[in-house]
């Protein structure tokens, strides 16, 4: 699929907000999917190779949103993209939240895992939840679009590891306090958070979804580089983040295989 | 679309010289649900073995230039459930089916072979050139004694498909494996398979691959795969079918050029899965634009005078 670039904004030293105009990506598009945008805009290069997940962030009027954080070269030739140019991407990829309807929910984000939350929380809101939203980062420039966010949910509850937003320390921790008070949690981060987010929601006998992040060349289902280990009964089998993921029940989650 | 992509290969028909490559479409059904996979010329299917193998630990993948780094550790069904469950549903698509396979041993690769030579495939391409897994795979391709005479024997167990061998790049001097191949009976084979080697992360001081070293794959390796078919096409007669970071129809030009009968597309399946269906068209309109009828026109046709 081809988009063209409505908007490509900084957000701050890291983080930048890339809107694209797709009415087929749209009608398609399901929440806690992801898609492989193409860094680059040309046709005759082929460094940087793979396309890039990323989980889509928002989608209205015909167009989507994705929140990303310049860390490599393929996010950086992304950031250079200007509005108006054309981009290429493929359909939306993987399996989706389990969406409620009139509960109250609490979405625990952790730096970048904002980007499939931000759209959860909008639709969670709209279906009548209550939506607490617990949004750790490690400092100020790792918690983006914070009014958008508060228009979104019922509380927003911000922690940053140095103190410099919010409250200083882990996002797990308010987490934790509440954590009784919900019918259902979902979370997207780095994975010691989300591994804390499912034990204490296991402890509190609370649904979990995670949406995990993996290296992935192909995203259909077919290099088999995007190996995520899930408990079944007894066993522990192994799972495609792509296709049988990105969203997993935290519960069953075999951490300790995962790197 | 026109005839003139037709190409006999082992004597089979294959719609068009294109063929996706082992290791980079699953076992086809993966992309049926994204492309219509029937306009393939064929589809060598991930790598089988005699029981389910679960492959390596992550990470398994690693982004390179212009290629990447896998160490998957030839994760596959086995071949009863590839037989039972996979190879049905992909029976219903037209295109031409090639298993990938390998073993631990002699005598497992000659029991595969001869399980897939009763099954519903086109072709058999054995896998002796892997570099991700310690036991089988790269120990039979990189020695020429070893290649010989695994290929004597499975060749032996086959009554009914042709036998292609995929070459492994990891030796000095490819000539000589593919003349192996070749005298101990071979119908084909294909080259190459990954170029073995390493990447570490600067940070932390580690491999990004857990396996430590994987395979390259990509444009990064056409240079190297098409010298190596230039050198096996003046070196045997069994027709050779060209792998190595083909991204688009001026590389398959190339590969034939240099002697490959068909070629198979790896890792831009990854990158995009129409990138094999528009190399079709395309090759297709170059063929077209310059009156050759048939892809083996091209083969071998690299003029070397100076």
């Amino acid at each position: 699929m081809k988009g063209k670039v409505v908007k490509n904004q900084q957000l701050n030293d890291k983080y930048f907000f890339l809107e694209i105009k797709s009415e087929e990506f749209v009608t398609q598009a399901h929440v806690g999917q992801f898609l492989m945008i193409k860094p680059g805009s040309q046709d005759y290069t082929h460094d940087p190779l793979l396309r890039r997940p990323l989980g889509i962030a928002d989608v209205k009027d015909g167009k989507f949103s994705l929140v990303y954080m310049v860390v490599g070269k393929g996010t950086k030739l992304l950031s250079e993209f200007h509005e108006g140019g054309m981009i290429e991407f493929s359909a939306p990829l993987g399996n989706r939240f389990t969406l409620l309807e009139n509960k109250r929910v609490a979405l625990v984000a952790g730096g970048i895992g904002i980007a499939p939350v931000f759209w959860l929380a909008k639709t969670l809101k709209t279906r009548g939840c209550v939506v607490d939203l617990y949004y750790g980062g490690r400092t100020v420039d790792d918690v983006v679009l914070l009014e958008e966010l508060k228009e979104n949910t019922d509380h927003l509850i911000v922690t940053t590891d140095d103190g410099s937003a919010g409250i200083k320390g882990y996002v797990t921790l308010p987490f934790k306090e509440n954590v009784e008070t919900y019918d259902m949690v979902y979370t997207c981060g780095p994975k010691p958070m989300l591994q804390t987010v499912s034990e204490i929601c296991i402890n509190a006998d609370v649904p979990v979804e995670v949406s995990l992040d993996e290296r992935m060349a192909c995203g259909l289902g077919a290099c088999l580089g995007c190996i995520i280990y899930v408990r079944e009964g007894d066993e522990i089998v192994q799972k495609r983040c792509c296709v049988e993921g990105p969203v997993f029940d935290g519960s069953k989650i075999a951490w300790d295989k995962l790197i | 679309m026109s005839d003139r992509l037709k190409t006999v290969f082992c004597g089979i028909e294959f719609k068009n010289p294109i063929i996706t490559a082992s290791g980079t479409f699953g076992y086809g059904l993966e992309y049926a649900k994204h492309i219509d996979i029937s306009r393939l010329g064929g589809i060598s299917v991930k790598g089988i073995s005699l029981r389910e193998t679960v492959g390596n630990p992550m990470p398994r993948i690693m982004e390179t230039t212009s290629g990447m780094l896998n160490a998957i550790g030839l994760q596959n069904v086995g071949v009863y459930k590839f037989i039972n469950e996979k190879l049905p549903e992909l029976r219903k698509h037209d295109t031409k089916i090639i298993v990938n396979f390998w073993g631990k041993t002699i005598d497992e690769y000659v029991e595969v072979a001869r399980i897939l030579d009763d099954a519903d495939v086109d072709m058999l391409e054995m896998n002796i050139s892997c570099p991700n897994i310690k036991e089988g795979g790269i120990a039979f391709g990189t020695d020429p004694k070893m290649t010989y005479e695994i290929t004597y024997n499975v060749k032996k167990a086959l009554k009914n498909k042709p036998l292609m061998v995929k070459l492994s790049p990891n030796v000095t001097n490819i000539k000589v494996y593919a003349k192996a191949c070749e005298q101990a009976g071979a119908d084909a084979i294909s080259a190459i398979n990954t170029l073995l080697g390493m990447s570490v992360n600067i940070h932390t001081k580690k491999p990004n691959l857990y396996n430590v070293t994987g395979g390259l794959s990509g444009p990064a390796i056409k240079p190297v795969a098409i010298r190596m078919v230039h050198e096996a096409f003046r070196t045997v007669k069994i027709p050779i079918m060209g792998i190595g970071g083909i991204i688009d129809w001026r590389d398959v030009v190339e590969f034939g050029l240099v002697g490959a009968s068909a070629v198979q597309v790896g890792t831009a399946n990854f990158i995009d899965p129409e990138i094999p269906l528009r190399i079709i068209d395309d090759l297709d309109k170059y063929m077209a634009d310059n009156n050759i009828s048939n892809f083996s026109e091209l083969t071998g046709k690299v003029d070397l005078t100076r």
